[in-house]
């Protein structure tokens, strides 16, 4: 999987993160993992098509996706409901639409599906057992996770 | 409130617009998520959805008519993108209409008109200003 990938869901997030809660998430270290199972809180996957194609998941823990919303609404939230779910949909939505806007300047023209948003673990093998990519991203508010799972 | 000073983008009269819309929206969030009893609060919702639905056409009528005046390079990008709003929120008023106003599906068109809007007008619309500003306009 090429660094570009990579790059762009990280510069989009990074961009994203800074309007929203104004927060920059630093990288942590880039892994491969055998699949796209992750066992934070609330889940989003953006299926992705056209000169990609496959998948990239967001894993956020749940006070992590409180405080954001938080940030956001000004209002108090103490559990992860439809209202704060769409929310975090809709920030990852952004963040992939914003990625392959970058990811168009190296020639690669895709388009992404509606987010799932999945609360609880998510557990899903990429097809044909390829490897995927987790990249972590640290910020004050907590820890989550972007895994990256896309071919051409 | 979910207005903050960083979102504006420097013209007087949209950043007044904005505010106004964050403020309605704010309002809306804060009635769609208080302890009140969702039927005895639905009438509010009803009438809060459909003064939104005609404020955020009006909104994105004249701050296209705007950027028209001042030869915006990226006004149709810029339509395209109130277009896709406006049909996401048709999309929701049809649902709401077949499957009657929910508290789930009100509570996640809540969501996502908060997270769009902070975006559209912490992003999108801050390269108005940056025009504007470069062409040595009203900053």
């Amino acid at each position: 999987m090429k660094s570009e990938y990579v790059n762009s869901f990280y510069a989009a997030t990074k961009n994203v993160f800074q309007l929203l809660v104004d927060m920059e998430p630093k990288r942590g270290d880039l892994k491969v993992v055998n699949n796209l199972s992750n066992d934070k809180d609330a889940n989003v996957e953006l299926g992705v098509k056209g000169d990609l194609k496959g998948m990239v998941l967001f894993s956020f823990p749940k006070n992590m996706t409180l405080e954001m919303v938080k940030i956001m609404s000004g209002m108090e939230m103490d559990k992860i409901d439809n209202f704060a779910s769409s929310a975090l949909g809709e920030i990852a939505n952004i963040i992939g639409g914003n990625a392959l806007t970058l990811l168009s300047e190296h020639n690669y023209t895709c388009d992404i599906d509606p987010p799932q948003i999945y609360i609880g673990n998510y557990n899903r093998s990429p097809v044909e057992n390829e490897k995927a990519l987790q990249l972590p991203l640290l910020t004050p508010i907590g820890e989550f996770d972007i895994t990256i799972f896309l071919k051409e | 409130m979910m207005w903050k000073d960083k979102y504006k983008i420097g013209i007087d009269a949209i950043d007044k617009q904005h505010e106004e819309l964050f403020g309605h929206v704010s309002n809306f969030t804060q009635t769609i998520r208080n302890e009140e009893n969702w039927e005895a609060k639905l009438d509010k919702v009803k009438e809060t959805m459909a003064f939104m639905k005609d404020y955020v056409v009006t909104h994105f009528n004249e701050e296209e008519a705007y950027q028209e005046k001042i030869n915006y390079p990226y006004l149709e990008e810029h339509r395209e993108a109130h277009t896709k709003f406006k049909e996401s929120v048709n999309d929701y008023v049809k649902l709401f209409e077949e499957e009657g106003f929910t508290e789930e599906r009100i509570q996640e068109f809540g969501g996502k008109l908060m997270t769009w809007l902070i975006m559209h007008v912490g992003n999108m619309d801050q390269k108005i200003g940056e025009y504007v500003r470069d062409k040595g306009g009203q900053a």
